[in-house]
């Protein structure tokens, strides 16, 4: 039992690192981004400084950046298998379908993502103070943040296999998973740090689920959260790994009693 | 058929296919009011937060913003055979029929696709020139408005002008690069604000090399009645013109790099 799954995750990383081509053409182009938007939070504290330090912005727009691909991945595989009908093949395997697949898109995006994430990281430590990645706020909150960016993982995961678990009842990946990967990028601060929200926003979006993927370990990271309120922090994000996890367990059920395989 | 008459049946043909599923179609399109909302938004809250961006007020930021995403997003609308398709019609190998017809190749790709489910993305930019527009008091004349046209048409051209670089590279390369996405996703992405803010480097890239700056800003600037370079006033009009010189000038690269196509085989 676990052996097939740990099967699973396993070759699914090793063919994530296969694509190093891809991966340098990404790297450029999100240091591109990245010091586009550290330009522009510059400009503006140049206007109006805020409580919360420039240092703190620039740090959150480069995790973001370096952990971009953990955040926004998905199995196109499994896609492509829901839109010919070939997942009926899938349902003939003698494994857990949900947990198969759980592994697949875990492997692909932790892989992925250290593949980007840790030259980007070596890249922004190297930039100067204000521009780039700032060291951890204590060698306590780093490992808070790895404790925390771990769940952030486990929950991310769970998210995306609902995706799919909805894109197998519409059958055109498209629209579904398109419109939930946009509603992420926004909620989990890809597009706009969430430190920069109305100060209202944030302590209820702290609570939802997309934050609990990158904004939480960031948070502890930079300090913003104090390592004394990790519980809470590791808390929510348990609750929200495990809640998902459940509803997607049951989703993926009742869509293999009543699937409609397309294709012929 | 001339090729602009094509260009016009081929575009309505191609939004009657897009629109075949309904539902499909609907929820692409409500994916895309998301993604350029939250574009919005996030401008939105910056104001909220920042008030102004150095010598730039909310309402100039808006008027910004929107001159950008109406120009990019009309140009993925119409001219998606170029930003979207190419790459697949290079590694399908359909290039080759493309390349048997009696039209020309630039023509026949620009017909191959539309798309219309930027129609959102386009209401949301023109939402936010409207906000700008009443925020920053703008008094609009004749002159305003056909600088604005202007600068939306060359920059529509720009835009195309940069996913042709793309389209070079594909035509060598068989796989899409996506190096060039920091030019022309980059571009948009750092043009919705306005380009004096950024560092010299990149402010430098944005007016001499990819110039957003000189097609959109500064007849941006211009209706604002906040020039964005202490230049003369005519410059407004003849500005956005390297839009159009850099689409012109990748036009004839892309007919050259046509000349060394070597199929994809199969």
């Amino acid at each position: 039992m676990g052996r097939a799954y740990r099967a699973v995750f396993g070759m699914r990383a090793k063919m994530e690192l296969q694509y190093r081509g891809a991966v340098l053409g990404g790297f450029v182009c999100q240091v591109f981004f990245g010091l586009i938007l550290v330009s522009l939070y510059r400009a503006l504290y140049r206007g109006r400084p805020q409580a919360l330090p420039i240092e703190t912005v620039a740090s959150y727009v480069w995790l973001q950046q370096a952990f971009f691909r953990m955040l926004l991945s998905s199995d196109n595989d499994l896609a492509d298998k829901i839109r010919t009908g070939d997942i009926a093949y899938d349902l003939c395997r003698p494994v857990d379908m949900y947990r198969f697949y759980y592994a697949r898109i875990a492997a692909q995006k932790l892989v992925g993502s250290l593949l980007r994430g840790v030259p980007m990281i070596v890249f922004a430590f190297l930039l100067p103070k204000g521009w780039g990645l700032m060291p951890p706020a204590s060698p306590l909150a780093l490992l808070c943040a790895l404790a925390s960016l771990t769940l952030g993982l486990l929950c991310v995961s769970a998210m995306e296999n609902i995706t799919m678990g909805i894109t197998m009842r519409t059958l055109d990946p498209r629209g579904v998973q398109a419109l939930l990967n946009l509603l992420m990028t926004l909620m989990a601060g890809n597009i706009l740090p969430l430190t920069l929200f109305p100060d209202a926003w944030q302590r209820v979006l702290s609570f939802l689920p997309w934050t609990q993927m990158l904004d939480a370990p960031i948070r502890l990271y930079t300090g913003v959260r104090e390592t004394s309120s990790v519980w809470g922090v590791l808390g929510v994000q348990i609750f929200w790994t495990a809640a998902l996890g459940l509803l997607g367990m049951e989703l993926w059920k009742r869509n293999r009693e009543k699937l409609v395989l397309q294709g012929g | 058929m001339g090729p602009f008459r094509l260009y016009l049946k081929s575009t309505a043909m191609n939004m009657r296919i897009r629109m075949q599923y309904p539902l499909s179609f609907l929820m692409q399109t409500l994916a895309q009011l998301v993604m350029e909302g939250g574009e919005l938004l996030a401008v939105i809250l910056i104001v909220d937060r920042f008030d102004t961006l150095d010598r730039w007020t909310g309402g100039d930021l808006y008027f910004f913003f929107g001159m950008m995403s109406v120009t990019f997003y009309l140009t993925e609308f119409l001219g998606r055979g170029v930003t979207g398709t190419f790459p697949s019609i290079v590694r399908s190998g359909q290039l080759d029929t493309l390349l048997l017809r009696p039209r020309g190749v630039l023509t026949q790709v620009l017909c191959s696709d539309a798309d219309p489910r930027r129609i959102v993305c386009i209401a949301v930019g023109i939402a936010a020139l409207c906000m700008g527009s009443a925020a920053s008091r703008v008094r609009w004349t004749f002159l305003k408005a056909l600088a604005l046209g202007e600068a939306i048409l060359c920059g529509m051209l720009l835009t195309l002008g940069l996913f042709l670089i793309e389209a070079v590279f594909c035509i060598f390369s068989v796989k899409s690069v996506e190096l060039v996405n920091a030019l022309t996703y980059g571009g948009r992405s750092a043009c919705q604000y306005p380009v004096d803010i950024f560092p010299r480097p990149l402010r430098t890239l944005f007016t001499a090399a990819v110039p957003f700056a000189l097609t959109l800003q500064i007849p941006a600037a211009y209706v604002l009645d906040k020039p964005l370079f202490p230049w003369p006033a005519w410059t407004v009009f003849v500005c956005p013109l390297s839009g159009a010189a850099v689409f012109f000038a990748m036009a004839a690269v892309f007919r050259r790099a046509l000349k060394r196509y070597r199929s994809t085989g199969s």
